[in-house]
């Protein structure tokens, strides 16, 4: 059943654009953006004067190394109309969409530019460096932690709890990179092997080279519009149907870590406003969140489109292949694609935007789709923002 | 690969620097009393409606305020990883085992440590108690605990 809010108009997604991702763009993060809004506007026909309001994303300014990064972008179609940044770190990418969303289905604006860039190239001398300050700087940080260090943690705990191995985990990097060899943005493509992945460079134990995604640079941007104005845009808007997000307790290390209760709660909030009851049927493709391999799984067991601990055994079946029951980033996901932290996550926003239209080419997936998910996950691992979609 | 790619000899660029270096940071209403407890060679937690959270928290996760206790232990690996490299990519000369490590009479959480075993031997649920630093060499800071090692 779906929830009672009061939304004043249904808005649906009716363009999007994506750069290249690559490390070390020559285009500035200002340009990244505009070269997105730009494709998106495009794919829409519109132009920049038929915008009403922009909402941009990007993740810590500490990786372009401007402050302000969010007005800084925002030059691409943002001065002279309302524009917001909304910022929850890796889960940007998707509340950017969901903000454009609460601008729209308010009544206040017909047509809103949601755009989120990252160039995490400019941080010198490793990119890592920025996620130092993300860390308890009293009980932490002493330790000198590095960001792969929690997420090796997570993974030998999710290992543990479902009693599954490297092996089967290595299948998600092995299907995202294999899928992205379709998409033209792609930066991590690649014909791989689980022994590829097991004789990658061993980082933190348990996880290696080829279980991470890449540090990238990139922009997305979609177009989103109130009922009317979507209908005179196209024939075939991509309705927005639910969003969720949720923040869980910044000590991640309070929480069972096998499970990501964050996007389950999001999930739920979406999938309410959706009125999606059984989200494990009813959910035809999805994008969860791959920055590591195991996290796709984590993920798709915190949206429930599989049962706890149930993910790795579907995996093995090509369950999510995108020949499968139940298509998961059909993109090539972080793994494949790229990974510009708040451009990620809209880069799968977008994916689904395709996948609804039909017009993901090469990468569609074999089922008919009517529903689909995109869901991020980010600052101190703990918020999850979920988006549902359909046509 | 393609990470090999797009280095920063291939592109014309302009480097620049923050002119904050450094930040120094408080501990914190409880913060500081953990501090103190550190020095004492004492460990506290915070006993909150559903149950002790270690380490302390300025309040709870339902926003009201608990109670500092101390916590004894034994204490129990959760969850571990094992570093090969530095922040840089640089191999290190042993692998160093770091753990999630929560005592017993708490209910959640618990302390990221380095635990002084070998690498080999490390598992989930292992018993380890914390190697203090001498009590003239105690700042008050999580590393007056040197490392956990096995009980």
């Amino acid at each position: 059943m779906k929830t009672n809010i009061f939304v004043k108009d249904r808005v649906a997604v009716v363009g999007a654009g994506l750069t290249l991702f690559r490390r070390r763009h020559l285009e500035t993060p200002r340009e990244l953006a505009w070269e997105a809004a730009r494709q998106a506007l495009e794919s829409a026909g519109l132009t920049f004067d038929d915008i009403d309001c922009v909402v941009t994303g990007t993740a810590p300014d500490a990786f372009d190394g401007v402050h302000f990064n969010g007005e800084y972008i925002a030059d691409s179609g943002g001065f002279g109309k309302p524009t917001v940044r909304v910022y929850v770190g890796g889960g940007t990418g998707v509340f950017v969409p969901v903000a454009a969303w609460w601008h729209a289905a308010s009544g206040l604006c017909n047509t809103v530019l949601a755009v989120a860039e990252e160039k995490m190239s400019p941080a010198h001398p490793h990119p890592q460096g920025v996620f130092a300050y993300i860390w308890d700087p009293i009980l932490e940080r002493p330790l000198g932690p590095n960001l792969i260090w929690i997420f090796a943690m997570e993974m030998r705990r999710y290992m543990y709890k479902c009693n599954t191995t490297k092996e089967t985990i290595a299948l998600v990097s092995v299907k995202n990179k294999r899928n992205a060899l379709d998409h033209p943005a792609a930066q991590a493509a690649a014909n791989i092997t689980v022994e590829d992945v097991l004789n990658s460079e061993l980082l933190v134990w348990p996880v290696n080279r080829l279980d991470i995604s890449p540090v990238s640079d990139g922009a997305a941007a979609v177009i989103l519009a109130r009922e009317n104005e979507a209908r005179r845009i196209t024939d075939s808007p991509v309705w927005v149907e639910g969003i969720g997000f949720t923040l869980d307790n910044t000590h991640w290390y309070n929480r069972e870590l096998a499970f990501p209760r964050y996007v389950n709660y999001a999930a739920r909030m979406a999938y309410k406003m959706a009125g999606i009851e059984r989200p494990w049927r009813e959910i035809d493709v999805a994008e969860p969140y791959d920055p590591f391999d195991y996290k796709e799984l984590h993920h798709i067991e915190g949206l429930m489109l599989a049962r706890p601990c149930e993910a790795p055994k579907l995996l093995e079946e090509g369950w999510f292949d995108r020949s499968g029951e139940l298509p998961t980033s059909p993109s090539g996901g972080l793994l494949g694609v790229g990974n510009p932290i708040a451009a990620a996550g809209l880069m799968k926003v977008a994916e689904i935007f395709w996948q609804l239209r039909y017009e993901a080419g090469p990468r569609q997936v074999k089922k008919p789709v009517h529903y689909g998910l995109a869901q991020a996950w980010g600052d101190l691992m703990q918020v999850g923002t979920v988006i549902v979609l359909s046509n | 690969m393609a990470w090999k790619r797009w280095r920063i000899e291939d592109v014309i660029h302009y480097p620049g620097s923050q002119e904050v270096e450094e930040y120094v940071y408080t501990p914190g209403l409880h913060g500081l009393e953990a501090a103190k407890a550190f020095k004492e060679g004492r460990i506290l937690g915070m006993k909150c409606g559903d149950g002790v959270y270690v380490p302390p928290k300025t309040y709870c996760p339902d926003g009201r305020e608990g109670e500092l206790v101390e916590v004894k232990g034994p204490w129990r690996v959760v969850t571990y990883t094992i570093v090969y490299e530095d922040f840089y990519g640089n191999k290190l000369e042993e692998p160093q085992v770091l753990a999630l490590i929560k005592p017993d009479d708490a209910d959640h959480g618990g302390l990221i440590h380095i635990v002084k075993v070998d690498p080999e031997r490390i598992h989930l649920g292992m018993e380890v108690k914390p190697h203090w630093k001498p009590p003239e060499k105690r700042e008050g800071k999580i590393t007056d605990i040197e490392y956990f090692e096995p009980a």
